[in-house]
């Protein structure tokens, strides 16, 4: 057996680690906030970001509610190793902003089951969004890394949120039964939609982001 | 490749005589002991490119299902949770069913799931999760009766271990249909 491999069980992170997480998810979210906010002119309610590592089986525990329908936009972004972000909308959050974007759209729960049942330009808006989202929280955080972090076109999905976190979890726990996952919330009252956004980091990210930081840090993995 | 002692069964049922199945994780069912005129149904909420296998016996009426999330384990990986990987979950599925009373010849399966929902180029998880465990089943000469997997829809699953039934609803639908 490999040596280089530790029992799953010792991979942990210090409060100190997690609250260095939880700053550079507020950095991401930060900037990806400011760009949303042109979008409106309303004010955006954030959240403290949180920041957990977690076993694989336990990630749904950290979202209300896993078994709803939700939108989920998601982009990849190419390094050394992976980093992956995603939104998380609620069905009414994305037909507001879609409603609220396009004057002529009138998107409502009984009218979209399916993400088929979007048309084009709903579909190009609401991907839009996600790239607006994953391009500026990337770049916030490319600068704090002094890398180039390009996050790929994302994809839309309308589904559970359990089956859109299934393909997450499968990429990063080949390596780790445990994962990162680096969470913010924000809410636009005025025309009632609500968001999660997440960052996962995959450990070889958690690794350079420490060294940069100078944080010491025990993952032989 | 060492698996080191598995804490991956789940025995508790919820209020409704349900257990619901979590990642890496399966459940049993041995239907001939039950006393009381409780139903339990095992259920996975939930499943994208994930699989829900269900290995069952009908005449001792016992019965299993995992929720897979990857076709193998890496090499140097310590396995923690064998029933997150196809190439484990299936034998050690059958093994359990076998230990408790149940007949190999008898042994059915139903396989769920292996859906992409995020259409991304390198996203083959789903599929190569299906080719895995029909792979394995196929080793262990275990014939599928019934299947739903692939598309690009997530599934929620019931099984109902006192009559075998297996009921599906795919993301977009109302209604859980049965299908077996």
């Amino acid at each position: 057996m490999n040596n280089d491999f530790k029992i799953p069980e010792e991979f942990h992170l210090t409060p100190e680690q997690l609250d260095m997480l939880k700053e550079i998810g507020n950095i991401g979210s930060g900037h990806a906030i400011t760009a949303f906010s042109k979008l409106f002119n309303y004010e955006i309610e954030v959240s403290l970001t949180s920041a957990d590592i977690i076993p694989f089986w336990k990630v749904e525990e950290l979202f209300e509610s896993p078994k709803v329908e939700v939108f989920g936009i998601y982009s990849e972004i190419h390094l050394t190793s992976d980093l992956s972000i995603i939104q998380i909308f609620t069905k009414e959050s994305i037909f507001n902003l879609v409603n609220f974007l396009n004057e002529d759209s009138n998107l409502s729960v009984e009218n979209v089951r399916i993400c088929e049942d979007l048309d084009e330009l709903s579909l190009s808006i609401i991907t839009e969004i996600g790239n607006i989202l994953s391009g500026h929280y990337a770049n916030g955080l490319a600068d704090l890394m002094s890398i180039k972090l390009v996050p790929n076109v994302p994809t839309v999905a309308l589904d559970t949120l359990n089956a859109m976190l299934n393909r997450i979890i499968a990429k990063y726990s080949q390596i780790s039964d445990y994962l990162v996952l680096i969470k913010t919330n924000l809410a636009l009252k005025e025309i009632k939609i609500d968001c999660v956004m997440c960052f996962i980091p995959s450990l070889n990210i958690l690794k350079n982001l420490f060294k940069i930081l100078n944080i010491k840090y025990n993952m032989d993995l | 490749m060492s698996i080191i002692e598995p804490i991956d069964q789940i025995k508790e049922t919820d209020r409704n005589g349900n257990i619901s199945v979590l990642i890496g994780h399966y459940a049993l069912s041995n239907s001939k002991n039950f006393l009381s005129n409780r139903k339990p149904t095992i259920s996975i909420y939930g499943l994208g490119s994930c699989i829900a296998l269900v290995l069952f016996d009908e005449i001792n009426k016992l019965s299993a299902m995992s929720h897979i999330l990857l076709p193998k384990a890496s090499p140097t990986k310590i396995i923690q949770y064998p029933h997150k990987y196809a190439s484990f979950s299936v034998k050690l599925l059958m093994e359990e069913l076998l230990n408790r009373g149940a007949v190999r010849e008898n042994i059915r399966a139903f396989i769920i799931g292996g859906s992409k929902i995020f259409d991304l180029e390198n996203n083959d998880v789903g599929f190569n999760n299906i080719a895995s465990v029909k792979e394995e089943l196929d080793i262990l000469k275990i014939q599928i009766i019934k299947e739903e997997t692939g598309g690009s829809k997530g599934r929620n699953v019931i099984f109902d271990t006192n009559d075998f039934s297996l009921y599906v609803k795919s993301t977009g639908e109302t209604d859980f249909k049965k299908i077996y």
